[in-house]
C-alpha cells in the first residue's frame, strides 16, 4: 500500500526534467517522539537537504524558469513514523524544507514505488535498505556519520573512481543506466555555475589504482558530461583520513556507497 | 605495450590505446586519454605512515609561468580553458623537479638494498588546481616518467587537512600563504623559488642544505642578535654552549633524512651515501658554532658537513655544494642563493619575518610572523 501526500507549501517540480532524489525520512529527522510541539529534531541528512535546496536556489537565480532542479521526496516505510505522518509533514514545513511530496508505503512496496516515480537517486542511513534498492536497479547511496558533519552551503558529491572504471560484477545494465543518467544530470547542473563559488562540487576519488587509473576515471566522467572539480588519487593510502577532510554528503560507487576500509 | 611519447589523447580524440579488459559496457569504456606510463611492473607506493612523504605543489614541480600569467590577467575561466586546450602538452620541469628525481634515485637504491621495506620517500602532488587540469598534470608526470602515484587536486580548497592525512614530512609550494598555514599546523614547509639559472646537480646523490637558526633550530638566538647585536649574541651562545637550542620547523625533516641515511650505513654505504646533508650557517666555527653542533648531537642527529660562514654570503658556498634544495628563513639568503643557481626555499618562521635584513624584497616584510 502506497500513499503520496503533496507538500502544498512547495512548488511542484517539472517531472520531465527534475532530478528526483528520494530520501528516507528517518535520515532527515531524529527518530522517536517529536518535541513538545510535535516537531522532530534534525537528523543526519539535514545538512544534505539544505545543500540540495541551496543548489536549487542558485539554479533559479541563474534562470528563474529553470526546470533541471532537485525534486526531493521523503520516503517513509517505518510504520511508526507513518502513524506520525502528521508530525513528519508539519516538521518539514516548520523547517521550511523544500520537500515536494511524502511517500508512505510498506517495505515490500516501496521499491516498486521508487521505480514507478522515476527516482534518480535514493539516499538512506539503512544499509540493508540501500542494498535492496541498489539490487533492483535504483541508484542508491548510504548516508553515514560523515554526512552529518558536512557543510550545508555546498552540495559535495563524491564519485568513487575504482567503480567508475571497473564496476562490480553484480551491476546490471539497468543500474549502469541509472548511474549514467544521474551523472549526466549532475554534470549538466554543475555546468550552470562558474568554476568558483559553485553550490555544487563534484569530486572523484580512486582508492586502489595509480595515477593512470584516476586519469581514466576523469576521462570516463567527462564522457558522461561530468567535469570533476576535485580529484584524489590515493594509490592504496587509507581512505578514512582523506574522507574526513573531503566531507562529501554522499558517495557514488557500485557497492551502494559503502566503502570498506 | 610500448612507451610511445607521441601517444596521447584528448576527450574528443581517437582511442589510440585501449585497455585490454573485456566485457565492459560502452559508457564505461575508459578511453585512455593518457600517454601510457612505464609498462614495467611499478612498485606499490608505501603506506603514508611508513614513508617520508614530500608534498609538492604543481607550480614548483613544473613550470606553469604562462598559465599563471593567464590566470592573473584573464581570470579563472580563461585559465581553465587554456589548460584543457593544451592538455596533451606536458609542462616543463620546475624548481622542485631535480629534487624529486633525486628522491626517486634514492628510492631505487633503497629498494635494491631493502626490497621489502616501506621506509622510502613518497612524493605526493598537492595542488589547489581544479581537476580540469588533472589530465594535463597526469600526462606531464607520464611524459617525464616521474614516480608520483598520489595526488590531491583540491579545486580551490585548502590543502592543509590533506597534508595531515598523508603524514606529510615536508611541503613545498610557491604560495607563501599556504606554507605559513602549514607551518602553523606543525608541518615542515617552505616556499620554493625558481632560480635565475639552474646549476647542474647530482642525479645519484640527494643533497639537502639547511640554514641553522630558525630552520633547524628555533629563532631564540636570532632574537638576541636582533635585539642586542653581535657581541651580545656571541656572549650568549658561549654562555649557553651546553644548553641545546629549541627545535625549529625543519628539524623533523632532517631527522627523517637521518633515518634513511642509517639504512645505507647499515649496508656499508657511509662514505658515498646517496643522501648527504649540509648545515650552512652564518654562525662562526670559533664561537657560536659549537652550540649548534652540540644541539644536533643532543638530538641524536648527524649532519654530514657543517659550514660556518661567520656572516659571509651563502651563495658561493652553495654553488660549490650543489644541493638539490636549500632552506633558509631569511629572504636575503634565499635570493642570494637563487642568484647563483641554487634551488632555494624560504621558511617563513621566526623573528626574521618581522625585522627584515637590508635588501629584502617588499612583499616579505608584510608577512605575518609565526
Amino acid at each position: 500500500m502506497v500513499s503520496t501526500v503533496l507538500n502544498t507549501d512547495v512548488k511542484q517540480k517539472d517531472s520531465e526534467h527534475a532530478v528526483v532524489v528520494a530520501v528516507a525520512s528517518r535520515a532527515v529527522f531524529e527518530q522517536g517522539a517529536g518535541g513538545d510541539d510535535g516537531v522532530y529534531a534534525e537528523g543526519m541528512a539535514f545538512p544534505l537537504l539544505q545543500a540540495l535546496q541551496k543548489v536549487n536556489k542558485r539554479l533559479l537565480e541563474e534562470n528563474s524558469a529553470e526546470s533541471l532542479l532537485f525534486d526531493i521526496v521523503l520516503i517513509t516505510t517505518d510504520s511508526q513514523q507513518q502513524q506520525q505522518s502528521f508530525h513528519l509533514i508539519s516538521s518539514t514545513k516548520h523547517y521550511g524544507l523544500e520537500v515536494s511530496r511524502f511517500c508512505f508505503s510498506t517495505e515490500e512496496d516501496f521499491i516498486e514505488n521508487l521505480l514507478q516515480n522515476n527516482v534518480h537517486l535514493f539516499l538512506s542511513t539503512d544499509r540493508h535498505e540501500v542494498s535492496q534498492t541498489s539490487q533492483k536497479g535504483v541508484l542508491s547511496a548510504l548516508l553515514d556519520e560523515y554526512t552529518a558533519s558536512c557543510p550545508s552551503e555546498q552540495l559535495r558529491v563524491l564519485f568513487c573512481g575504482d567503480a567508475v572504471i571497473r564496476p562490480g560484477t553484480n551491476q546490471t545494465p539497468a543500474s549502469r543506466q541509472t548511474a549514467q543518467t544521474f551523472s549526466a544530470q549532475l554534470g549538466k547542473m554543475r555546468q550552470k555555475f562558474g568554476i568558483s563559488d559553485s553550490p555544487l562540487s563534484i569530486a572523484l576519488m580512486t582508492s586502489c589504482g595509480g595515477r593512470d587509473s584516476c586519469g581514466g576515471a576523469l576521462q570516463t566522467l567527462r564522457s558522461l558530461g561530468v567535469s570533476a572539480d576535485e580529484a584524489y588519487c590515493l594509490a592504496g593510502a587509507p581512505r578514512g583520513p582523506i574522507l574526513s577532510v573531503l566531507r562529501p554528503h554522499f558517495l557514488l560507487s557500485n557497492s551502494f556507497g559503502v566503502l570498506e576500509d | 605495450m610500448s612507451l610511445n611519447n607521441g601517444q596521447s589523447l584528448t576527450a574528443s580524440g581517437q582511442d589510440l590505446t585501449r585497455n585490454s579488459s573485456s566485457g565492459r559496457a560502452p559508457w564505461e569504456d575508459a578511453r585512455t586519454v593518457l600517454k601510457p606510463s612505464t609498462p614495467t611492473r611499478k612498485p606499490k607506493p608505501p603506506k603514508p605512515e611508513n614513508a617520508v612523504t614530500i608534498a609538492v605543489s604543481a607550480r614548483v614541480l613544473f613550470t606553469m609561468e604562462k598559465e599563471q600569467q593567464i590566470y592573473e590577467q584573464q581570470g579563472m575561466e580563461e585559465y581553465i580553458k587554456y589548460q584543457v586546450e593544451h592538455e596533451t602538452e606536458p609542462f616543463s620541469p620546475g624548481p622542485a623537479f631535480s629534487f624529486v628525481k633525486a628522491l626517486e634515485a634514492v628510492n631505487a637504491q633503497l629498494r635494491e638494498l631493502y626490497p621489502e621495506s616501506e621506509e622510502l620517500f613518497d612524493v605526493v602532488l598537492m595542488t589547489n588546481n581544479h581537476a580540469y587540469v588533472g589530465l594535463r598534470l597526469i600526462n606531464t608526470i607520464n611524459h617525464h616518467q616521474l614516480f608520483i602515484e598520489r595526488f590531491c587536486m583540491t579545486g580551490g580548497n585548502s590543502p592543509i587537512g590533506y597534508l595531515k592525512a598523508y603524514h606529510t614530512n615536508l611541503y613545498l609550494s610557491a604560495d607563501p600563504v599556504k606554507v605559513r598555514e602549514a607551518l602553523e599546523e606543525g608541518i615542515a614547509a617552505a616556499t620554493m623559488f625558481t632560480p635565475d639559472k639552474m646549476t647542474e646537480v647530482s642525479e645519484t646523490q640527494l643533497r639537502v642544505a639547511f640554514d641553522g637558526d630558525a630552520v633547524l633550530f628555533s629563532d631564540e638566538s636570532e632574537r638576541i642578535y636582533k635585539a642586542h647585536g653581535l657581541d651580545k649574541f656571541f656572549e650568549h651562545e658561549k654562555a649557553h654552549e651546553n644548553k641545546p637550542l629549541d627545535h625549529g620547523p625543519l628539524k623533523c625533516f632532517l631527522e627523517a633524512l637521518g633515518k634513511l641515511q642509517k639504512k645505507f650505513y647499515g649496508k656499508g654505504q657511509r662514505m658515498d651515501c646517496p643522501i648527504r646533508t649540509y648545515l650552512v650557517t652564518a654562525r662562526s666555527a670559533a664561537s657560536s658554532g659549537t652550540r649548534a653542533l652540540k644541539t644536533l648531537r643532543s638530538w641524536g642527529l648527524e649532519i654530514d658537513e657543517a659550514l660556518f660562514l661567520a656572516g659571509a654570503p651563502k651563495g658561493p658556498m652553495l654553488e660549490k655544494i650543489r644541493p638539490h634544495i636549500f632552506f633558509d628563513d631569511q629572504m636575503f639568503h634565499v635570493e642570494g642563493a637563487a642568484e647563483m643557481g641554487t634551488v632555494a626555499c624560504h621558511v617563513p618562521y621566526g623573528i626574521a619575518q618581522r625585522v627584515p635584513k637590508k635588501g629584502i624584497s617588499n612583499k616579505e616584510t608584510c608577512s605575518a610572523p609565526k
